[in-house]
């Protein structure tokens, strides 16, 4: 691990202290990068969940009115599209998985760098930090709490994912529609902590 | 007497046109940036509607903790970024009203510290260029009074919205397009119009 990296101009810095300054900051970034491309997929994501709503509330009379006349030939074309939609969304959804699951392997690679420091400095962990004030077990915490977010709201999106183009009530659509713009699980302080984990690791000025 | 009271006088009143015309531009720019605010704030409170009619525990959502909570939370910290926005936009418009009645009221006053040497044919002479000095004082505060009012209505409208008052917030847009008062607008252009000889005459 020590000897895994070149030293530029940039982590120079950072390189004189362990190999496991590089490796956190790293995975800082990598937090950092994750989350605005979380970001952009939920807005990929909001645009085919709106549309398939916007189908399913305009079919949905039809189906109506298809009972009382039973004739099976009509309403085809509205499900072609219907289906288009919910791929799109499950597209959406799939990259989902795979960015919780890269989550997931920074979640083990700190937890792995934690058991590195207490192997080499036994469980009160190092006499100085890292980088500015935090303890190692610290980022191991907002890395936990951010995959908890995240995780959460994953599944969140999956459920949406299953209903949506099931439900024929407007409330309960638009309620989806508003669980996967607002992202309940991911609260607003989910920004501060990887704002703080930025700032620890020295990607933002401080 | 009269001649450089009413020289000092129509520079006064050229200068407040040319206030007016610019303002005009940026009062309507800051106007067209509202309009999909307050669609957003109405859509926001469709949302906390139908998150209210929807009984949670009767969803496929019924397996998520406080989702209603979150959500509720989530949708009333939107609205509010929505509503800092639209107080933003309050204070650039105030700002307009403010640069143009300071303007007026001070070629009002200009005007009537030289009221004394100003006889009724000078004030009221126009000619083919230039329209009368009391038409133009007329619609000056015509204006000023446009924008005050104005100004008012929306901030009043604003003012009266609660983040827990739903049916306010989902008529907000209607009612706050039927503050626009297009005859008011064009009248100002039509007198911007009237002046344009006149402003480029000096």
């Amino acid at each position: 691990m020590e000897g895994d990296f070149t030293a530029t101009s940039a982590n120079r810095k950072c390189s004189a202290v362990a190999g496991s300054t590089r490796k956190i900051k790293d995975n800082a970034a990598d937090w950092h990068n994750l989350m605005v491309r979380w970001d952009k997929l939920n807005e990929d994501g909001f645009s085919a969940a709106a549309n398939i709503v916007n189908i399913r509330l305009k079919r949905s009379p039809m189906d109506q009115w298809l009972l009382v006349d039973e004739s099976p030939s009509a309403p085809s074309d509205g499900a072609a599209e219907l289906q288009d939609e919910c791929c799109k969304l499950q597209v959406v959804i799939n990259k989902m998985v795979v960015m919780v699951t890269k989550m997931e392997c920074l979640m083990t690679s700190q937890r792995g760098v934690q058991d590195l420091e207490e192997f080499q400095f036994g469980a009160e962990g190092r006499k100085f930090p890292l980088f500015h004030s935090w303890s190692t077990k610290k980022f191991e915490e907002s890395s936990r709490l951010l995959l908890d977010y995240f995780g959460q709201e994953l599944k969140l999106k999956q459920t949406i994912l299953q209903e949506l183009a099931h439900t024929a009530t407007s409330d309960l659509c638009m309620v989806y529609l508003s669980c996967w713009l607002h992202q309940p699980f991911i609260p607003p302080q989910s920004r501060l902590t990887l704002e703080a984990l930025l700032l620890e690791t020295g990607h933002r000025p401080l | 007497m009269s001649k450089p009271a009413i020289l000092s006088l129509h520079q006064a009143l050229m200068k407040s046109f040319q206030s007016i015309e610019n303002n005009q531009k940026v009062w309507g720019n800051v106007l067209a940036d509202c309009s999909p605010l307050m669609v957003s704030l109405a859509n926001l409170a469709e949302q906390s509607r139908a998150l209210s009619n929807v009984q949670i525990s009767n969803t496929p959502l019924r397996d998520f903790p406080d989702l209603e909570a979150r959500l509720h939370f989530k949708i009333l910290q939107a609205t509010d970024t929505v509503l800092v926005k639209l107080n933003e936009k309050m204070s650039s418009l105030q700002s307009v009203r403010d640069t143009i009645s300071n303007q007026v009221s001070a070629v009002v006053q200009l005007y009537e510290q030289s009221a004394d040497c100003l006889d009724l044919l000078t004030v009221t002479e126009r000619s083919a260029t230039a329209p009368s000095v009391s038409d133009m004082l007329e619609w000056l505060q015509d204006a000023e009074r446009h924008y005050r009012q104005q100004f008012l209505r929306r901030k009043t409208l604003l003012q009266t919205l609660r983040a827990d008052d739903l049916s306010l917030l989902e008529s907000a847009p209607k009612r706050w397009k039927s503050l626009e008062s297009p005859s008011a607008e064009e009248h100002i252009s039509d007198t911007l119009c009237k002046v344009s000889f006149f402003i480029e005459s000096q």
